[in-house]
């Protein structure tokens, strides 16, 4: 492993590249191929701007912890003699951002590359595998450095490993600022948000009755609806108090009246209006190329009275900045659905597939202004990066280095 | 010398008791080495066996390595401890012992949380306004993974509890727990209540069988030899054998035995004796119905061991086996 990093280090030094073909791959071949390749990834992502960042691959595993259960899950983890987790680096972002963070004025623009082995529990392939990618922080002028990460993944990989790719492309700012304008409870907009983030159907989503607190409590929900806030936690109080029950545990009386209020409201109030549903649906059905798609949802917004010129403008610019960049957007697929993954994503995604194995991408990414701020940043700095599977790269039937 | 199938049982407490019990049931008497302090120990009635007296936790470690063939344990150590416990093991039979439910439990006080889609609901919240995740406590980190992921639960965090987790939410170092319980006292007591589609899991304690361990011709044998024995004493309990002399048997007579109290045919001989076996619990009524069906007197007896040509335990073994 360390073997393999300093083989690393060396490499990314300017050196005279080497060639290599992607046929008769045996184990030992591959790293042998791959060292090259991460060489020429780094090089090329240096010269267009972005420093070498390398975090330690042993990280302290406490901020990963706090990342879900499902990545906690694929951790591999050891500890030191006082008890300490550690972690093996699962991934670059975070450990970037940290390293940006502690060495940069938070907020000022830094854009970083980074290429090397994370390692992740798989169980479709090798737990340690290479990945090179590119963050970019502190841009103010999130469109054009939106453009300026799809293009320069993109181009790099055209230039290491030529290969078609078909490229998709989305924007969960805009699906937020759809649910945001509908004329909805805020708790509706939640269940959405939440649901949709969740993979759920529409059906599951929009299914009050799967909620066990709307059937089984009918009796509290009727006396509170229309009531404030103050009596709600009273009766709450009080029905703890008549049922002997003493409060434990982490939620407060006052949370659960709160919840108890919004249940009342989403059980008093109309059902879900079709007309709306009728709107996220058609919305969610818009998949075009991304001119065309634009128009489809413009036309779709006027006619449902909503208000979404902000973040279609802000679209319209993005293809504007990647058009100059040269990017042949007429090629790309824009799906209003796609949205990755909506917990951390906050606007523009992309992901890269090689055109016979759809499943798998070769490049992913996208902006995520909210993550810094929950890494301990005062205030919220845009973010938007890319990472690349090396070794996808290798796989890919003419990967063949090209200057 | 061959090597011997190695049978891995609970080393101590009630759950030692219970898995002795099983194996004196159908005849076996486990023999610990030299007194209660050594770990090996063989069956007295049965050659080729060595028992591994070792604790719940190693069971399930030499079931999944492979270094015991047989093992007696729970469901929930099972499912909890191997991946993919169904490619590694084969459940042969549940022993009747040992019953406990792996359990979602949240504090009594949450009022407005019946289910897992209000725990997801409430979760959510709490992270919304927290920034951090909901904490769950448990020792079961790959069961409550699995079945919060199935439930779309994702904004929690689980903190790894060795014992007395069902103490977590009161001493404020977790808002949930996960938790094995067989009567839910013990969460009652601790202001707990478990959701009502919060059971992952039933459990109770079973002979299991390592399909990654040496099966060879010696071992499958020595298993074959045990399996059919503990598989003639369980028929032998649970059923009754049934004599009566019927002259004349009315036209279907065993097919009516058989729909009507699972009774099944025996021996029949010239003479007009019928030999039947029947459930337990049905005896009686068979009885009446041959007297009504012309029979002077109809003797019941139980039996020690009905050993068969047919051996459902060791077939459920071979079958995974092959």
């Amino acid at each position: 492993m360390l073997c393999l990093l300093r083989i690393l280090f060396q490499s990314c030094r300017p050196a005279k590249p080497r060639g290599f073909k992607g046929s008769s791959v045996t184990a030992g071949v591959n790293t042998a191929k791959l060292r090259p390749l991460c060489a020429a990834l780094v090089e090329r992502l240096q010269t267009a701007g972005y420093a070498l960042c390398e975090p330690p691959i042993l990280q302290s595993a406490a901020i990963f912890f706090d990342s879900g259960e499902d990545i906690r899950s694929r951790l591999y983890i050891t500890s030191d003699q006082s008890g300490a987790d550690y972690c093996l680096r699962p991934e670059y972002t975070i450990p970037v951002c940290q390293h940006y963070l502690k060495r940069a004025e938070p907020g000022s623009p830094a854009a970083y590359s980074y290429c090397g082995p994370v390692f992740r529990f798989r169980e479709d392939g090798p737990s340690e595998f290479l990945q090179a990618g590119i963050e970019n922080f502190g841009r103010a002028d999130r469109e054009a450095a939106d453009a300026e990460i799809l293009g320069l993944a993109l181009e790099t990989v055209a230039a290491i490993a030529p290969a078609k790719l078909v490229l998709r492309i989305g924007d969960a700012a805009i699906f937020r600022a759809l649910i945001n304008a509908l004329d909805v409870s805020p708790q509706w907009r939640r269940k959405i948000i939440r649901g949709y983030a969740a993979e759920k159907n529409l059906d599951a989503i929009f299914a009050v009755g799967g909620n066990g607190a709307a059937q089984d409590h009918a009796g509290v929900l009727t006396a509170l609806e229309g009531v404030d806030p103050q009596n709600a936690r009273a009766l709450v109080e009080d029905l703890l108090a008549i049922a002997g029950i003493s409060t434990v545990g982490g939620r407060s009386v006052g949370e659960i009246a709160e919840r108890f209020l919004e249940q009342a409201s989403l059980k008093s109030g109309p059902e879900f209006p079709a007309t709306t549903r009728k709107l996220i649906e058609e919305f969610l059905a818009i998949e075009a190329d991304p001119d065309k798609a634009s128009a489809q949802m413009r036309a779709l917004a006027r006619s449902a009275g909503v208000d979404l010129s902000a973040v279609l403008d802000r679209f319209d610019a993005r293809l504007g900045f990647m058009a100059a960049r040269g990017l042949d957007i007429g090629t790309f697929t824009f799906a209003a659905r796609f949205v990755r993954n909506l917990d951390y994503y906050t606007g523009f995604v992309f992901e890269a597939h090689e055109q016979s194995a759809r499943d798998k991408p070769v490049i992913g990414g996208g902006r995520y202004d909210g993550l810094l701020q929950s890494l301990g940043a005062k205030t919220e700095i845009p973010a938007v990066g890319a990472s690349i599977w090396v070794e996808r790269l290798l796989t890919q039937g003419k990967a063949e280095q090209t200057r | 010398m061959t090597t011997p199938l190695v049978i891995a049982v609970p080393s101590k407490g009630r759950l030692q008791e219970n898995a002795a019990a099983f194996f004196a049931r159908a005849g076996f008497t486990l023999i610990q080495g030299r007194g209660a302090r050594d770990y090996r120990g063989r069956i007295a009635e049965l050659d080729g066996v060595e028992i591994a007296f070792v604790s719940a936790a190693e069971i399930v470690g030499l079931l999944a390595s492979g270094a015991a063939h047989m093992g007696v344990t729970g469901e929930d150590l099972l499912r909890e401890s191997i991946p993919d416990a169904d490619s590694k093991v084969a459940i042969l039979a549940p022993l009747g012992f040992g019953h406990a439910n792996v359990v979602v439990a949240v504090p009594q006080a949450w009022i407005d949380v019946k289910t897992m889609a209000d725990l997801e609901d409430v979760a959510s919240a709490f992270r919304a306004r927290r920034g951090t995740r909901m904490r769950v406590a448990t020792k079961y980190v790959n069961l409550t993974r699995r079945f919060f992921a199935a439930k779309h639960v994702t904004d929690y965090r689980i903190v790894e509890s060795m014992g007395a987790t069902e103490g977590a939410p009161a001493a404020g170092a977790a808002e949930l727990i996960v938790d094995i319980t067989t009567t839910g006292a013990t969460l009652a007591a601790n202001g707990l209540k478990v959701l009502d589609d919060g059971v992952i899991l039933r459990s109770e304690a079973n002979l299991v069988a390592a399909l990654g361990a040496a099966w060879d011709a010696a071992t499958r044998e020595t298993a074959r030899a045990l399996l059919s024995r503990i598989a003639a004493e369980e028929t032998a309990r649970t059923t009754r054998e049934v004599v009566a002399v019927l002259p004349s048997a009315p036209p279907d007579f065993f097919g009516k035995a058989d729909s009507l109290f699972s009774a099944r045919r025996r021996r029949q001989s010239i003479d007009g004796l019928i030999v039947l076996s029947c459930p337990k619990d049905k005896t009686a009524a068979l009885a009446d119905w041959l007297v009504a069906q012309g029979a002077k007197d109809v003797t019941v007896s139980a039996l020690d061991y009905v050993f068969a040509a047919n051996n459902p335990l060791y077939d459920k073994l071979a079958a995974r086996l092959s």
